[in-house]
């Protein structure tokens, strides 16, 4: 019957007996309304979807080791994650939260498979959105060459970077074991977990990978050999040397009266073809090398550039001192042109990834200080949260800048203002999110902007916090 | 900035807007009145005409307000109204600690501008707020005579109605038996089109209700996989079928009325002494909201009924022109009330009015609906179709179970202790988040061929679907 509609014609000779009793005994429309009216009704109550053999389930999302964010601040979340433009800012959420002993609803927010940044508790639920079958691991175990394979990758990069910290020579001797029988991406992966704790000790393994087949593993050890104060290429001076022609971008000077000491200017360019050229070398040189050209250690090499002269080439050694600089040189930078203050002190922004607590903090205290340059905090990466003291904005200009955006007329003031208040959501603990979210409102911003809302959720946690400790 | 009725007089569109307002002044229009002095806000819900109640918000420090109702006058009647009981009866609201979501959700979207004048503007010597009280206050005095032809009226234009309607239902049905001599395979194809003029005609004979349904077929089969659409064309005119034959049999059925030609007004439905009351606590399951084909937006809220033992459901459902704009919803999915609710009469009711609300009742699971051994998670439907053959959608609470997916990526339903029985469809995309969780009960609609989930209970807490 089914065939013949589709096709159109009557269907009446071809229905079962009881339908064409019912249907019976009319013109031939009728007739054959009245068995499509049957049919429609068999369909309905009589017939079910057939499931296909294919179905597939997932493994149940695994729970996780804080518990979940109360119902009641999940609003509060939710207009904090929809006003965090990217994943970077969501992530920033995602942390404040953490930091606060809470996970978040899964249907509100889930890590991608590939997430590195989030906050190590959602390991279990990166595995499991990465993972399509298979039996879930046991977390609780010690990873060891034998039970490698059991542990998903995000779970088995968090046990190794804590392997590092306690004891850095047996997570490398498991990454020199396991390492070569990964694809590439994890191999990579494994390899930057050698960050961690990096000594000496690392350097004969992190050598060894210099004939790895894949480039840029290649690349990221000679980065860490740089830390170590290894150079990477030799020093031919050679017209293939790097280290060389970049050197050439550099003049030497000397400077002071009476204790003549060396300084490092970058030279004027002529073209963009230079400009470009010059990048280039400095995203491929180490520091030490650089410094080896000039007969300098790393520590003297950063202390005599002349910061301030050639923004650009600010930026490029920062990103260099950064990527491939040893952590004393990290360490020297920081605290000089942090000391120094003013604007030079952003390039420090590049840095803070490598730079322990204390110094991140140091450095945000600073732009929030001098506030010529607010916007910049929001570029800094790997801060804690919920440290900043209302203290911290008080004693400098911001808080003063923040009330004349908010209350001026220029749009780009006010957004810039919105999102300096979005990332000190992240930093303030609770008792300066909620003062600044009054001195805001008092300077005029509507009580309930969504610019507020992170700062909103942090007063909010705090709020829940001592409510469940009374 | 207070309000006085000076204000409330300059910022009225007209008069007849002051006047609709004066009306909705009473206290029982307006289940929720509540006000934040530090905000310098007030809001309300108001229940119009409409099955979902209207939200209004007004900004006392520069009479900013917003109300969802689809009115092109600017303050709308609500608006009017809630300032008029801010300025007449300020304790009528309740202090709020905070304002709710959707009250902050427009302070966010709200661009400051300085505040208008509320000075008498040109043509406000037009408007007088105590005509308006007066024409409130004074009832209309009709003589017998007039009531009498107005009564004769109404009946005659009832049976224009009916022998009109009657006359669309044949042209229905040879336009069924057309799409069956000429194929189904071909109406798919078509359907667009087809649809679209017989939906005309049967407008034109004011079978406006079932114009309106017979206008969303075609995306309803496009929803389908190609292969599905001829056995839902099958269903979907079969339902016609007997849509039309229940009809004929009684045109006054006030369910059949309402699915072919109009609907009955609140008032009529609540006037109704044979409408079924329930009081209960109620927890909005979700929100549907579609722009339909005839130029309206159907804006649907399912309420789950949670003193009752076995899943009962409600459903608010309004229509508003498209071209009235995006409007908020009315409620957030998983907010609770306690409210009468007065459903239209039908052989399964489900459209209902809030008659009155009560308050709010706190969030927590739902109540454990025993499902029992039935293996059938489409049992509830096949009753809902024993009863009115012609409903397309039924609710659904389904007992424990899971989402799973195919090979092409189409999630199914499954209940946890039938892996090898019955799977339901589910409509769109399905959240890859869901794949991992243990669904304790779900509420969905049915349509026959797909799912459409609302919510569901889970370890991980209520999960909003819809």
């Amino acid at each position: 019957m089914r065939d013949c509609w589709i096709t159109g014609g009557a269907t009446f000779d071809l229905a079962p007996t009881a339908w064409k009793t019912i249907a019976g005994g009319a013109s031939p429309d009728e007739q054959e309304r009245r068995l499509l009216a049957i049919a429609a009704q068999a369909l309905d109550v009589a017939l079910r979807p057939a499931a296909p053999k294919t179905l597939r389930r997932r493994p149940p999302l695994p729970r996780l080791a804080l518990p979940m964010l109360p119902e009641r601040l999940r609003p509060l979340l939710r207009a904090a994650l929809k006003h965090a433009v990217d994943a970077r800012r969501k992530t920033r959420v995602v942390t404040l939260v953490a930091s606060r002993g809470f996970v978040l609803h899964p249907m509100d927010w889930m890590p991608v498979a590939s997430d590195q940044n989030s906050p190590d508790v959602y390991a279990p639920w990166i595995d499991w959105q990465a993972s399509v079958e298979g039996e879930r691991h046991a977390p609780q175990e010690k990873l060891t060459a034998e039970n490698w394979d059991e542990f998903y990758p995000a779970a088995r990069r968090i046990a190794l970077a804590e392997m590092r910290r306690s004891g850095p020579a047996s997570a490398r001797l498991l990454v020199e074991a396991k390492a070569s029988g990964e694809p590439a991406e994890v191999r990579l992966a494994l390899i930057e977990l050698m960050r961690f704790g990096l000594n000496p000790e690392d350097a004969p393994f992190l050598k060894s990978l210099s004939a790895d087949r894949s480039g840029k593993v290649r690349e990221l050890a000679g980065r860490l050999l740089a830390r170590l104060g290894e150079h990477g290429r030799s020093n031919d001076g050679g017209p293939d040397d790097p280290a060389a022609e970049l050197a050439a971008f550099i003049s030497e000077g000397k400077s002071g009266f009476i204790r003549r000491r060396s300084i490092y200017t970058p030279a004027k360019l002529k073209s963009p073809a230079q400009e470009k050229r010059r990048a280039e070398l400095f995203e491929t040189c180490n520091l030490v090398d650089l410094a080896a050209r000039f007969s300098a250690t790393e520590p003297e090499f950063i202390g005599a550039w002349q910061f301030g002269a050639d923004n650009n080439a600010d930026m490029l050694i920062a990103r260099m001192v950064a990527a491939s600089g040893s952590d004393a040189a990290v360490t020297h930078m920081a605290d000089a042109l942090v000391a120094d203050g003013g604007k030079p002190a952003l390039f420090v922004l590049h840095l803070t990834p490598r730079l322990d607590s204390r110094r991140n903090r140091a450095l945000v205290r600073l732009i929030l200080k001098q506030a010529n340059y607010l916007n910049a905090i929001n570029l800094a990466e790997g801060i804690d949260a919920g440290w900043l003291e209302w203290d911290d904005l008080s004693n400098g200009s911001a808080l003063a800048a923040l009330r004349s955006a908010v209350a001026g007329n220029d749009d780009a003031m006010r957004r810039g203002a919105d999102d300096i208040l979005e990332t000190i959501g992240f930093l303030a603990t609770a008792t300066t999110a909620a003062k600044l979210i009054d001195e805001v409102v008092a300077a005029g911003m509507p009580p309930a902007a969504p610019s507020l809302s992170v700062l909103r959720l942090n007063a909010a946690l705090a709020e829940h916090q001592s409510r469940t400790d009374t | 900035m207070e309000f006085d009725l000076k204000i409330i007089e300059a910022l009225a569109p007209d008069q007849a807007s002051l006047s609709a307002a004066s009306k909705l002044t009473k206290r029982s229009n307006w289940p929720r009145l509540e006000k934040n002095e530090q905000q310098a806000l007030i809001w309300g819900e108001c229940q119009g005409s409409g099955s979902n109640p209207y939200r209004v918000v007004v900004d006392r420090g520069d009479h900013g307000y917003k109300c969802t109702c689809p009115s092109r006058k600017f303050p709308c009647k609500h608006t009017l109204a809630l300032m008029w009981i801010a300025a007449t009866a300020p304790a009528s609201f309740a202090a709020a600690e905070s304002s709710p979501e959707w009250v902050n959700d427009w302070l966010g979207r709200r661009r400051k501008t300085t505040p208008p004048p509320a000075q008498p503007i040109e043509g406000a010597a037009a408007k007088s707020i105590d005509e308006a009280a007066r024409t409130d206050e004074s009832a209309a005095v009709e003589d017998v005579a007039a009531v009498e032809r107005r009564e004769a009226a109404q009946r005659k234009r009832a049976e224009d109605t009916r022998q009109a309607v009657s006359a669309a239902l044949d042209e229905l049905d040879q336009w069924i038996a057309d799409q069956l001599r000429l194929g189904l395979s071909g109406f798919v194809d078509g359907s667009s089109d087809r649809c679209r003029r017989i939906a005309a005609r049967l407008v034109d004979m004011k079978a406006t209700a079932l114009a309106g349904r017979i206008d969303e077929i075609p995306s309803r089969l496009m929803a389908l996989r190609s292969e599905e659409r001829p056995d839902a064309a099958i269903r979907e005119l079969g339902k016609l079928v007997l849509l039309a034959k229940a009809w004929r049999s009684a045109p006054d059925d006030p369910e059949l009325k309402r699915l072919v030609s109009t609907s009955e007004t609140r008032e009529q439905v609540l006037a109704n002494p044979d409408a079924r009351r329930v009081e209960s606590f109620w927890e909005v399951l979700g929100e549907k909201i579609e722009s339909r084909r005839d130029g309206l937006v159907s804006h649907s809220t399912w309420l789950l009924d949670l003193k009752s033992a076995t899943p009962q459901f409600a459903v608010l459902l309004d229509y508003f022109p498209a071209s009235a704009g995006r409007r908020s919803n009315a409620f957030a999915p998983g907010d609770r009330f306690d409210a009468r609710l007065v459903f239209y009469p039908s052989r399964k009711p489900l459209r209902a009015l809030v008659a009155e609300r009560m308050g709010e009742v706190t969030s927590g699971a739902w109540p454990d609906f025993s499902f029992g051994t039935a293996k059938d998670p489409l049992a509830g439907h096949a009753s809902y179709q024993d009863a009115a053959p012609w409903i397309t959608d039924c609710p659904l609470m389904l007992p424990p179970g899971a989402i799973l997916v195919d090979d092409r990526g189409t999630g199914w339903w499954q209940a946890a202790d039938d892996p090898q029985g019955i799977a339901l469809p589910i409509a769109g995309a399905v959240n890859q988040t869901l794949l991992g969780l243990d669904l304790a009960a779900t509420a969905a609609l049915w349509d026959g061929a797909r799912l459409d989930l609302l919510a569901a209970q889970s370890g991980f807490g209520r999960l909003d679907l819809s």
